[in-house]
């Protein structure tokens, strides 16, 4: 429902907004500009900064006639307050008139910086937020050029507190405005950071253990107008003016956060272009102007030491370095020789690009693409998200996502599909049928390939019979384990219903950022038995030690590309750091192939673009021009009014693509039976066992983060105490878990949260339990030493 | 003409203007601007807590900073934080000072030498070990190990220049 | 029969038990009320009597309790027993001597707005104090006058009592609801107002507990019987809290209207060892001073004639300061206070009340610069019209008027 528009003046601009915009957002629609501390357009006002103080007059009402006193011109009387309002908490009426700009407002800004001032340090050349500080913004702008503020009285507060390990508190910079703090409790609702004391003593404190436990945290330092709150990884990083930015996307989840990377030369690594931070890139799309701490600090596998830089070719049992030329020639000549015989594997953190040119050697070959992923359902999704709807959550266990649900469906592993098929009887099931937009995110926690697979055909069905897809705000939505795995089901990478099989009989296999060796020792051994294997990855995984040979990949922070996000959001990213030695992008690789086997593939990623839009429907009528296109978004961030904080926010790179869904195109989908899937037996003394996906995984890209090691996901089984005690486990102990043929030691975690008789085990930590699996247990006895 | 030798005859007498460079070398004057100086305090400790002020002040892109954080067991400056790369490019530098205006605890000064020389590019580039100013007698280079608590400010507290 | 009509125990021994207060004709007026008339009947009754509110802002009590809007439900009544003013300490000794007389309005209040749940916030040293009132609360209840279905009818209504942690900003009304609701004692911003969004964001209505004990006498005796004492536009009789530099400080409870030469010299003994009177501070330590010369001794002490003197009569804490007191060393003690107490949620306050306190405790021990008087002066001025809620512009009205009334007092200190 549209609001009713109010008039009003402010300055000499007259304009028209929506009912209760606040005055200070009214502004900025005319390019006014009014200072604010702990405003936020993101948050609720609290008017506790006094910086954004104007003069508002409204219009004199006759209590008699209710009708507007005229003056004698005719113009309506306007009636001003004795004081001077908050812009920040007062909201526009019908012919309000706001001053920002007399010597009254000008004189209480002056005189509120400089009261803030009077307990600020002198520390700005050494402040992080240095360069790119709001108080220093403002300061210079409105703020008396000397303070009267005897120096020496100044405060003297602890400037080193580790409120965790990732952000850091100076308390002498601290304005108390309580950005961090309401972020915190009204965006993330984990409000694990608060004031303590009061008045000149007020300070930012965590109670949570481990310190500021929430994986929204950097954005708080983003937040801070002044240098108060920094990331222990970014500390005296650079200074912010001597940073280059690039446009990115984070790496880490289907999500499809923009980012902005801040590059710089870095003398230690021979003046090459070295990533310093990651900021978020405003996109109200997608991560508006956040992003969580994951991909904030996840960009280190860039510049890490162990990166392969040159090609590799095995020779007398050993990988030895090798030429472009030597590599290439090799793999082009076991190619031909394996002819049709030949699997492409991929990985979904590889681009759009990389992919289509993946698939197009397979297919000119004849040989099979497959994506290596645990979850299934890729040819369904559909389309967008909106706020303020009924949430459902349907999960075998207790999440966060309850709290905000308004129903919440528990099921056993195994008997999801019939909870869904009993859905729609349900109270939960009535509030979906009735819904005028309803959305399904599935994922595969708790479930492996099949299960998922199955789990997308029941959803799309629910979908389809409640009339609730082919148009925008409807449809399926998969919760991909990575950022591109949507983008690969489109390139036509479909999952192997049996890897180890395909592998086996594969005469060459050809690797792209897949690791399946180190994620299952089975594998391992299926790809020992293949003739001949290509890896072409960013590090010497486990996989790539099998290798025949090695290709080394340019991170995708190094060249151009795009990602498909799990709304099915087309967006491109931008070249941010120097490549690694000799490493070349994915696609360039493929292409390069290709051409040695007479097959023409485009090595620029701008051509494979206009040819996947040529030949993948969906992606029709797509180029990096469009997908560069960006209109203003609301609220307005990073003008030259800098009071928001952060510099790496304004999108001027585009904010991607919407990808129709099929109904849109005039394509049918048609919807396989969905089964339930076949839950494997567990004998007595056995357990079930099902994979979680923890966000601090242990993926190649997130380990060379060294500040996450405390929070990493390790190996351990999580189950509840009554479970714990059957099998005789203690909580911080270690138990040995085995099924067919492998057998790992893991921690034990009792959580009085998980259903009875279920064990959790997180992915990638090196347990290969990719679903539902029953285990054998035993409880490991810790030696004591004398 | 005998004016004209006269003056020829005169300065035949004259005491020479020129003077044997290197063996003898001129005075500078106070104000003269040569290769620049990275002070310490008399602790020893650096002056420079790598900012990069200098290095945004240069109109010339001369100056190369990163910085890194001190700590009681290896203390560089008394400040929070310390330049661990400094460089001045010599061929860049147009010997302005501005960086020396720019300083916040007037760490960098240009001072007497002007007899730069490099055979190679790469030697214009003068790295933080050349610029720093030798340690005063009896004092311990850096980095330090000091006591805690002693060195708590972010920035060394700060005098208003006398001269 | 007393005279007195708040501080009745000094005229009748054992008022605070419950008996003694009923023999005397307590719950009269409740049962009249609860039993007999309609919610709107008690409102118009408080409202039509002028009763002022004795908090300190002097806001009219019956058109406080009108605000209430009826589409929005429930309703809550806070008694605000908070006094955490310097040289208030009236609203104590009714709770402490004459309880039942102050939970009778509280209930009376209640019963107008039609609350079923009605809160007392005390300060935290008021420990002893809560814990008497609940055990009077017990008393109540027990005797039917509180809980459901009182005198039979369908009204209900509960009292909870609930302290402080030793914050003065709590006294404020909506830093009050906060504390009430288990947050930070920090003020709300307004509007919305409490009437409307109050505790629990539910319409709310605040009363200082004196303003409360007004309210039986109002409800059993009428209008006329309330204004025969104190002035047209304030009547009714007041608690003066008598402080300082005076032979007999105490409470007093007098007609407003009465002068400060009455109060000082006639109740309040005059002043020791035949020093003279210097100035007085009409509302404890966040009023503006007032030059004690004939005319100002001789201003009636009412809402109108106070603020006309450029001070407020606010919870009439009246404090005198004589000839032997430095103002300097006055305001640095309030600014000191003000500092103490300041929440820190609003600039001006949270920086101006520490910039002052350092300024002042400069001059005060000698080692001040010359142009220091003035940036107290102006500091003081800067804060003013900025500040989130009133105790921000408080801690400024001493400081201001005393550099205006008695600059030599600063100068004096100032090193020469």
């Amino acid at each position: 429902m549209a609001k009713k528009l109010v008039t009003l003046r402010i300055d000499e601009h007259t304009l028209q907004v929506p009912e209760g915009m606040l005055v200070v957002d009214a502004a900025r629609k005319v390019n006014v500009d009014i200072p604010v501390f702990c405003y936020h357009p993101k948050m609720d006002p609290v008017g506790m900064c006094r910086m954004c103080l104007v003069d508002v007059g409204r219009p004199v009402i006759d209590r008699a006639t209710g009708e507007v006193v005229k003056e004698a011109d005719g113009s309506p009387k306007i009636a001003f307050g004795p004081k001077l309002d908050t812009a920040c908490t007062t909201p526009v009426s019908e012919g309000m008139v706001v001053i920002t700009n007399s010597d009254k407002v000008r004189a209480a800004r002056k005189e509120v910086v400089e009261f803030i001032l009077t307990s600020h340090p002198l520390d700005c050349p050494v402040c992080d937020k240095g360069g790119e500080c709001p108080l220093q913004n403002l300061t210079m702008a409105y703020g008396p050029g000397t303070s009267r503020f005897i120096f020496d009285e100044k405060m003297h507060l602890a400037k080193h507190v580790p409120l965790g390990e990732l952000v850091w508190l100076d308390r002498e910079r601290c304005i108390q405005c309580g950005r961090c703090v309401r972020f915190q409790h009204e965006v993330v609702d984990d409000p694990v950071i608060d004031f303590f004391h009061r008045g000149r003593s007020l300070e930012i404190i965590t109670d949570s253990e481990p310190g500021f436990d929430s994986v929204f945290s950097g954005n708080t330092t983003d937040i801070c107008p002044v240098g108060a709150l920094t990331t222990a990884d970014f500390r005296f990083g650079a200074r912010p003016w001597e940073m280059v930015s690039a446009a990115s996307l984070c790496s880490h989840c289907p999500v499809g956060c923009n980012i902005t990377y801040n590059v710089r030369r870095e003398a230690k690594t021979g003046g090459n272009m070295v990533i310093k931070r990651a900021m978020p890139r405003q996109n109200e799309g997608v991560n508006e102007i956040w992003m969580c701490d994951k991909g904030r600090l996840g960009y280190h596998f860039t510049e890490s030491k162990q990166r392969l830089s040159e090609p590799l070719v095995r020779k007398g049992g050993e990988l030895v370095p090798a030429g472009w030329d030597e590599a290439l020639d090799l793999v082009a000549q076991k190619l031909r020789e394996a002819g049709s015989s030949l699997t492409v594997l991929a990985g979904g953190r590889l681009s759009n690009e990389d992919l289509f040119n993946l698939r197009r050697l397979a297919d000119a070959a004849g040989g099979q693409a497959v994506l290596d992923t645990h979850m299934g359902g890729g040819d369904l999704a559909a389309l967008a998200v909106e706020r303020g709807a009924a949430l459902i959550v349907v999960n075998p266990n207790e999440t966060r996502l309850d709290k905000f649900a308004t129903h919440t469906l528990r099921y056993n592993p195994g008997e999801l599909l019939l909870t869904f098929g009993g859905f729609l009887e349900s109270a939960a099931g009535k509030v979906f049928a009735e819904a005028e937009n309803a959305l399904v995110f599935y994922g595969s926690n708790g479930l492996g390939l099949q299960q998922s697979t199955y789990l997308a055909y029941a959803a799309a069905e629910l979908l389809v019979k409640t009339g609730h897809y082919g148009k925008a705000n409807n449809g399926l939505i998969p919760v991909w384990p990575k950022a591109n795995s949507q983008g690969a089901w489109d390139m036509g990478f479909r999952p192997a219903s049996n890897l180890g099989d395909q592998l086996r009989q594969s005469k060459a296999v050809y690797i792209a950022a897949s690791d399946p060796a180190g994620d299952d020792p089975a594998l391992a051994a299926a790809l020992d038995e293949a003739k001949f294997v290509i890896v072409q990855d960013l590090f010497l995984s486990e996989t790539a030690k099998h290798a025949d040979v090695v290709l080394p990949a340019a991170a995708y922070t190094e060249r151009e590309g795009s990602f498909t996000s799990g709304d099915r959001r087309v967006q491109r990213y931008y070249p941010a750091a120097t490549p690694r030695g000799l490493a070349r992008p994915d696609f360039i690789i493929t292409a390069q192939l290709a051409g040695r086997l007479g097959v023409e593939l485009p090595a620029a990623a701008a051509l494979v673009l206009d040819q996947i839009a040529a030949q993948v429907p969906a992606y029709a009528g797509l180029s990096y021009q469009k997908l560069a296109e960006v209109h203003e978004q609301w609220p307005i961030i990073g003008r030259s009014d800098v009071y928001y904080g952060g510099t790496g926010y304004e999108n001027k790179h585009g904010l991607g693509v919407q990808l129709p869904c099929a109904a849109e195109r005039g394509e049918k989908i048609d919807l396989p039976a969905a089964a339930n899937p076949v839950l494997p037996s567990v004998p007595a003394g056995s357990l079930l066992v099902i994979p979680v996906a923890r966000l601090y995984d242990q993926g190649a890209t997130l380990r060379p983060t060294a500040l996450l090691d405390g929070r990493i996901a390790r190996a351990e089984l999580a189950l509840n105490p009554e479970t714990a005690e059957k099998f005789g486990l203690q909580a911080g102990g270690e138990a040995l878990i085995a099924a067919g043929g492998w057998r790992v030691q893991v921690a034990v975690r009792v959580d009085s949260h998980l259903p009875v008789g279920l064990g959790l085990v997180p992915r990638s930590t090196g347990v290969p339990v990719f679903g539902p699996t029953a285990v054998t247990i035993e409880p490991v006895q810790v030696e004591i030493k004398a | 003409m005998f004016q004209g030798l006269w003056t020829t005859l005169k300065s035949m007498f004259e005491k020479p203007p020129t003077i044997q460079y290197p063996e003898e070398k001129r005075p500078v004057r106070t104000r003269f601007r040569g290769r620049h100086v990275l002070k310490r305090y008399d602790n020893g400790l650096e002056k420079c807590i790598g900012c990069a002020l200098c290095a945004s002040a240069c109109p010339a892109d001369a100056i190369f900073v990163e910085a890194s954080e001190n700590t009681d067991e290896q203390r560089f400056s008394p400040g929070e934080r310390y330049a661990s790369t400094y460089e001045i490019n010599m061929l860049r530098c147009i010997f302005c000072g501005f960086c020396e205006d720019a300083c916040p605890t007037e760490a960098i000064v240009l001072g007497d030498n002007y007899e730069l020389t490099f055979t190679e590019r790469t030697g214009s580039i003068y790295t933080k070990q050349m610029l720093l100013e030798a340690v005063p007698e009896g004092v311990k280079t850096t980095p330090q190990v000091t006591p805690p608590g002693v060195f708590t400010r972010s920035v060394p507290e700060m005098k208003d220049p006398t001269d | 029969m007393s005279t007195y009509r708040i501080l009745r125990h000094r005229d009748i021994p054992n008022i605070a038990s419950l008996d003694v207060y009923r023999a005397e004709g307590g719950f009269e007026a409740f049962h009249k009320a609860v039993a007999g008339m309609q919610p709107s009947d008690v409102l118009n009754e408080v409202k039509a009597s002028g009763l002022r509110g004795r908090g300190g802002a002097g806001f009219p009590a019956g058109l406080k309790w009108s605000f209430i809007p009826n589409n929005l439900w429930p309703h809550y009544v806070v008694a605000n027993a908070d006094e955490s003013e310097p040289g208030t300490f009236k609203d104590r000794e009714i709770m402490e001597s004459n309880p039942f007389q102050f939970l009778e309005g509280l209930m009376l209040a209640s019963y107008a707005v039609q609350a079923h749940d009605a809160y007392i916030y005390l300060r935290g040293e008021f420990w002893q104090i809560a814990k008497s009132l609940d055990g009077k609360i017990a008393e109540l209840e027990a005797a039917g006058l509180l809980g459901d279905k009182i005198y039979g009818t369908e009204y209900s209504l509960r009292l909870h009592t609930h302290l402080g942690a030793g914050a003065y900003i709590c006294g404020e009304e909506t830093a009050l609801l906060e504390s009430i609701e288990g947050n930070r004692g920090q003020p709300r911003l307004r509007p919305p107002f409490p009437a409307v969004y109050g505790l629990f964001g539910k319409p709310t209505v605040i009363n200082n507990v004196e303003t409360l004990a007004n309210v039986p006498g109002i409800i059993a005796n009428g209008t006329a019987w309330f204004r025969e004492q104190g002035t047209e536009k304030s009547p009714g009789v007041k608690v003066f809290s008598l402080s300082g530099c005076v032979n007999k400080p105490g409470n007093y409870e007098l007609p407003l209207g009465t002068t400060f030469r009455e109060l000082i010299f006639n109740y309040g003994g005059g002043l020791p060892e035949g020093r003279s009177i210097k100035a007085i501070m009409p509302a404890g330590a966040s009023s503006s001073l007032i030059t004690a010369d004939d005319r100002a001794l001789d201003t009636p002490m009412d809402y109108e004639s106070v603020a006309a003197l450029g001070s407020a009569l606010g919870s009439a804490s009246v404090i005198v300061l004589d000839d032997s007191v430095n103002v300097a060393w006055m305001v640095s003690k309030t600014v000191e206070f003000f500092k103490h107490e300041s929440c820190g949620k609003c600039t001006p306050c949270r920086e101006g009340t520490y910039w002052m306190s350092h300024i002042a405790d400069r001059i005060v021990k000698g080692d001040s610069r010359k142009e220091d008087i003035d940036l107290l002066n102006y500091v003081a001025r800067q804060m003013q019209g900025k500040c989130l809620c009133a105790l921000g512009e408080f801690s400024t009205m001493a400081v201001v008027t005393g550099i205006e009334q008695f600059r030599e007092d600063f100068e004096k200190l100032q090193r020469s």
